[in-house]
């Protein structure tokens, strides 16, 4: 899929991002004084369209990425020439640039105190909140994001985005349980954000076989773990990152299956048969592998696959091989 | 059987320059007009504060849970069940915890309240103000003429409508008078508005009065919040836990296949 303008920019490979923003001259040029005051130009002109003011923010995103600081000003003057110094998404968008632009930390320092002003006259300024958060996590101090994010989520607990922001801040701070909470949480917003359920299959992975986990969790979370994949294929057919974790985790299950006891606690997910287990790694093994050769002969239909991913899955099956012939040696 | 003779009236052409196109412009002028007033005499949505927008989304928050509790796992959709119900029960959540029990205040004396019916006030005040107008002026000055003939035919019902102020029993029903025509304009131009002034405008009535039917977001006035808690925790205490993750290996190996 071509890069456009209309989406967010976020999750956009360099390249994407390095091509939007050089279109900037183009559509700064061609939409010149954009909001127009007159009446009588303003009833025979195009009516205005959100598109247009997407196109400005993703395009602002955009220019802060690949420096391109003057374009991103220019797109910035002309949000708040049309909304206003006080419309909380443009605040945010301003405190953005402002720490693009900031050379030191000591800068940075007082960008935050500007947020904390700013959140003291109005404590609901949600886009305000999440920016603070986010430079204080760019900062290094983790603790303070993750209980600025809390504050949030106690008064907004309806926010999918704070919750998985949440939840990527414990993880890598190692707080598990927390960070499955947290996840669970924007699932529970999302229910079918299959994306989401492998997410959690991840975390569930990474909690059990964290060095110095308990090791009576550790065939809980294992088989909520292969749930999740498996569900999160059922809801996305064709899902390189379920099939590559579902066979993470049934390689896994299957090296050690004679140590894993056969009850587990009433309530908690229990492990499928080994058949089963087995049946479920074949299947991910036959899938990753179609779909690394279909994908690399750049086949109709197989063609948006991320290439690191795609190169990580080949990656996990060479290694399969060579550890099984080598066994057969 | 006798053929009905074509009826025939003279009128003076110049009838069309000087009374139906004045009509349509002065119309659609107004329109714009009206929707300019709305746009400029809008008050900006009403800012919550932390704590009502705390009680709004904790509500919410519980009827996610409740509507979604099947991609959780048992012992975490338990955690946040107790979780929400204790919250719910002792009113933790409630925007003044210390007003619990008793009356809802009148949304009449209760000035957050006030603003809205102001604004639903000024709008109908931007609606019948300036059609009042135009209706006098158009009886003022074009009363009891029959301005054009519509150029297809149409039955007697129709009479009514489009001869209205013209009191002449037998004639055609393709006759129209001038307030027939300020009818016509008044329910037929939105397209013309939605061309000028973009699809959201304001300066169509029937528009209007269907948005305000529509559903308001939060706690309406006379609502206790108390109650709505209190029936959320019981709704999440009788819910029958199964989660979507049971048999999902199964599910998936039956689908696909192997």
């Amino acid at each position: 899929m071509a890069p456009s303008l209309l989406h967010p920019p976020s999750q956009l490979s360099p390249g994407d991002a390095l091509q939007l923003s050089q279109q900037a001259p183009i559509l700064l040029q061609s939409s010149a004084g954009a909001a127009s005051t007159s009446l009588f130009s303003g009833l025979l002109a195009a009516p205005e369209t959100a598109a247009l003011w997407i196109q400005y923010e993703n395009l602002l995103l955009s220019c802060l990425r690949t420096g391109d600081q003057r374009a991103a000003h220019l797109c910035l003057e002309r949000l708040i020439a049309r909304f206003g110094d006080e419309n909380e998404r443009i605040m945010a968008l301003k405190g953005l640039v402002k720490e693009a632009d900031a050379q030191n930390t000591g800068e940075l320092e007082n960008i935050l105190k500007e947020y904390d002003q700013i959140l003291k006259e109005n404590n609901t300024n949600i886009p305000i909140t999440k920016r603070r958060v986010a430079l204080l996590r760019s900062m290094g101090r983790l603790s303070d994001a993750a209980s600025a994010l809390v504050q949030l989520l106690d008064f907004s607990p309806t926010d999918a985005e704070a919750w998985s922001e949440l939840a990527d801040v414990y993880l890598v701070q190692g707080m598990y349980p927390q960070a499955i909470y947290a996840m669970e949480e924007a699932l529970v917003l999302a229910p079918n954000a299959w994306n989401i359920h492998a997410r959690l299959g991840e975390m569930q992975y990474m909690a059990a076989t964290a060095p110095g986990a308990a090791s009576g969790s550790y065939q809980k979370c294992m088989a909520e773990s292969l749930k999740r994949f498996a569900r999160s294929i059922e809801l996305c057919d064709d899902y390189l990152r379920g099939y590559y974790g579902l066979k993470l985790v049934t390689n896994a299950l299957l090296k050690e299956q004679n140590k894993l006891a056969k009850q587990s606690e009433e309530g908690e997910f229990s492990l499928p048969e080994t058949k089963t287990i087995e049946r479920l790694n074949e299947l991910a093994t036959a899938k990753l592998s179609e779909i690394v050769r279909r994908s690399t002969a750049q086949e109709t239909g197989w063609r948006g696959y991320d290439k690191l991913e795609v190169e990580a899955a080949r990656k996990l099956l060479s290694d399969e091989a060579t550890a099984a012939s080598a066994i057969e040696r | 059987m006798a053929q009905v003779p074509v009826q025939t009236i003279h009128r003076d052409p110049q009838l069309f320059y000087w009374i139906l196109f004045p009509i349509t412009l002065v119309m659609i002028l107004t329109g714009v007009l009206r929707h300019y007033a709305t746009v400029l005499m809008a008050s900006a949505p009403k800012k919550l504060d932390q704590r009502a927008m705390r009680e709004q989304r904790s509500l919410a928050h519980g009827v996610g849970v409740r509507s979604n509790f099947h991609v959780l796992s048992r012992p975490s959709f338990v955690a946040r069940r107790d979780a929400l119900t204790t919250a719910y029960e002792s009113g933790a959540y409630l925007k003044d915890p210390e007003r619990r029990g008793q009356a809802p205040p009148n949304p009449m004396s209760d000035p957050s309240s006030m603003d809205g019916m102001m604004g639903a006030m000024k709008n109908q005040m931007a609606m019948i103000i300036p059609n009042t107008l135009i209706m006098s002026w158009i009886n003022a000055f074009f009363s009891g003429y029959v301005i054009m003939k519509l150029p297809f035919p149409l039955t007697i019902k129709f009479k009514s409508m489009l001869q209205a102020g013209v009191a002449t029993k037998d004639m055609d029903p393709r006759w129209m008078s001038s307030i027939s025509w300020y009818f016509l304009c008044f329910f037929g131009l939105q397209s013309v508005f939605n061309f000028l002034l973009g699809n959201d405008n304001a300066a169509n009535q029937m528009a209007q009065q269907m948005g305000q039917m529509g559903p308001q977001g939060g706690f309406g006035p006379g609502v206790d919040p108390d109650k709505q808690f209190l029936a959320e925790a019981e709704n999440l205490a009788v819910i029958e836990h199964y989660s979507v993750l049971d048999g999902v290996e199964d599910r998936l190996l039956e689908a696909i296949g192997v």
